[in-house]
């Protein structure tokens, strides 16, 4: 489904070349947990962002069902993360001045989701806090509403960067499996150095240095 | 309420503390030069007003020779090829009339009664309270305005020996107010005859209607031309009061354009603040999919409500004020003040159109330098 192809993300820091990724063959397929493992610095947000099309490959490519994410319009590109992609990241991201329900309503305008808002948060355990503004939810409720919000528009690939980072253990445990659960078809992709979040996973990719260093099969 | 949750109006109204202030600078700055257009434009509509009298007369007088006002009477009567309705020969003397600016000159014209009769009717005359003055007796008639403006009522002295601007030997006395809304102050012409220098009679030529006596002004205006009279007609009145005020105007623009480019300035400041402040919101929506020309289209739209609210708000604040001002400065004066005055509206809408301008610079600036990553990486959090 996603493709990775001798992807590499190279930028300049201070006239110093980073290569934050280096030529990374990776493929996503459909409905897989996919974990990314590795130190800070090693380069797993940026391949995150690469495979989410967030960031163009400096050199090589990433594709998603065939189509070149790097030769894409921002809008064409914008429209796919939208419609098919949902994301996690690590600070529970939402708008201030809108309620729960109206952020996980956030993850696509053009279709009504607000009754599948309702049942996500339901599920989550937000059913009585729906109509809440992100400063009266603790920190671990605001990440649940970020993931209801990714799985609001069923994506078929959930992105999910280091999205236990800003919780407790206890906390963080329960956003990945209520992720993995209530993902339905949709593949997850998630970067994390906590390797205990990874226990549901299907596969597990380490990464060092902006390479690949090895793969896990975990079960399938 | 508002549909969407990313409805401009949601920002809006849920982040009143921010929004409102914004509104807030640009009605004050509407307000501001609608009041300023407003007022300025009062003093030519109050010169208008005051001598508005003579859009229903040709005012003539002779030049260095009292005997040629027959002979200038007679002119009009053979050569004038607009039908004359009438001429009142009369007398006038100076008095003042009070102005937002300072005193201005009137005139106090003395007729003989059946003259004056005419002259009443033809100035809309509804009614008279008191009387008019009596045959050879030192007594006035003056109109609503004129009371309002010097505060004079039935009794009080219009012209007297003490007074250097409205002198009379003897003290003449209001007698009556007549209903009208034009200015004038009347006297009878015996009376004056006896009492005022320098003896010239001058005269009024008058036609039909408003149209027909715009007519005969200009023929009259190009037909004494040189000759040894001078013609007091509104189309005169009305040029040089436009001319006496248009270098004012110039510097009234001077004045706007500046303010303008001032608010302008501090409201796109404003504006890249609270951008900078909603760069989180901006990022994340970026990132699950929002195109950058969606969130451009926004937030446009954003200030598109922010300068039309703040605009409406001062214009219904100005006219508001403006109506106050006429109740309590302008009315017991009988000094003119549109409280609608289109022109003083017109120079507002520079204010919006300014403000969106640089508002919008402001905007599609941020976002073309703006990486949504960097938020969701907290490089720029």
């Amino acid at each position: 489904m996603i493709q990775s192809l001798q992807a590499s993300l190279v930028y300049e820091d201070h006239g110093k070349e980073i290569r934050a990724c280096d030529a990374i063959d990776l493929e996503i397929r459909p409905g897989e947990f996919v974990g990314i493992l590795g130190p800070s610095g090693s380069g797993k947000s940026s391949l995150l962002y690469l495979l989410s099309g967030l960031k163009n490959p400096t050199f090589g490519a990433v594709l998603f069902e065939g189509r070149d994410l790097g030769q894409m319009a921002d809008d064409e590109r914008s429209r796919l993360r939208m419609e098919a992609f949902g994301f996690v990241f690590q600070q529970p991201y939402l708008l201030g001045y809108l309620s729960a329900l109206e952020n996980v309503m956030l993850a696509d305008p053009s279709r009504n989701l607000r009754q599948r808002a309702l049942e996500l948060l339901d599920l989550l355990g937000l059913s009585e806090k729906t109509g809440r503004l992100p400063h009266e939810l603790s920190g671990g409720e605001r990440q649940r509403v970020c993931v209801a919000r990714a799985l609001a528009s069923r994506p078929r690939v959930i992105f999910a960067d280091e999205p236990t980072a800003a919780l407790d253990h206890a906390n963080g445990v329960q956003v990945v499996q209520l992720l993995d659960a209530h993902r339905g078809d949709g593949a997850l992709v998630m970067v994390t150095h906590d390797p205990t979040m990874l226990e549901g996973s299907d596969r597990i990719v380490h990464l060092a240095e902006g390479t690949i260093h090895g793969e896990e099969t975990r079960q399938m | 309420m508002f549909g969407s949750p990313l409805n401009p109006l949601v920002y809006l109204v849920r982040n009143a503390a921010k929004s409102v202030p914004m509104v807030g600078v640009i009605a004050l700055a509407v307000m501001l030069i609608a009041w300023i257009v407003a007022l300025m434009n009062s003093i030519p509509d109050s010169v208008k007003a005051v001598y508005s009298y003579s859009q229903y007369s040709l005012g003539v007088t002779p030049r260095g020779d009292p005997a040629m006002t027959p002979k200038l009477v007679e002119t009009f009567r053979n050569e004038c090829p607009v039908p004359i309705e009438r001429i009142i020969v009369c007398r006038g003397s100076s008095a003042v009339v009070r102005s937002i600016v300072g005193e201005w000159p009137f005139v106090v014209l003395a007729f003989n009664q059946d003259d004056m009769d005419y002259f009443l009717d033809k100035h809309f005359v509804t009614g008279i309270e008191g009387r008019k003055p009596t045959v050879g007796r030192p007594e006035a008639l003056i109109s609503e305005p004129v009371a309002r403006n010097l505060r004079l009522k039935i009794g009080d002295v219009l012209l007297g020996p003490d007074k250097s601007d409205d002198y009379s030997p003897q003290e003449v006395r209001i007698v009556g107010i007549a209903k009208t809304s034009e200015w004038m102050m009347l006297t009878d012409l015996e009376y004056h005859k006896a009492n005022h220098f320098p003896p010239i009679d001058v005269f009024l030529v008058l036609a039909k209607d408003r149209a027909t006596q715009a007519e005969l002004d200009d023929w009259a205006l190009e037909r004494f031309k040189g000759d040894r009279a001078k013609l007091f007609a509104y189309r005169e009145l009305e040029e040089s009061t436009n001319e006496m005020f248009a270098t004012l105007y110039q510097i009234l623009n001077v004045v706007i354009v500046t303010l303008v480019a001032v608010i302008a300035l501090m409201i796109g400041m404003l504006m890249n603040i609270y951008q900078s402040q909603r760069l989180v919101e901006f990022g994340l929506l970026q990132c699950i999919g929002y195109a950058r020309k969606v969130l451009l289209k926004r937030s446009l739209k954003e200030a598109l409500w922010v300068t039309v609210a703040g605009w409406a708000s001062g214009v219904l604040i100005a006219h508001a004020m403006l109506r106050i001002a006429y109740a309590v400065l302008m009315e017991p004066r009988a000094w003119a003040l549109n409280t609608m005055d289109p022109k003083a509206f017109a120079y507002t809408l520079v204010v919006p159109v300014a403000i969106f301008a640089v508002g919008s610079f402001t905007v599609l600036n941020r976002f073309r330098k703006f990486d949504p990553v960097s938020i969701v990486e907290r490089r720029l959090v």
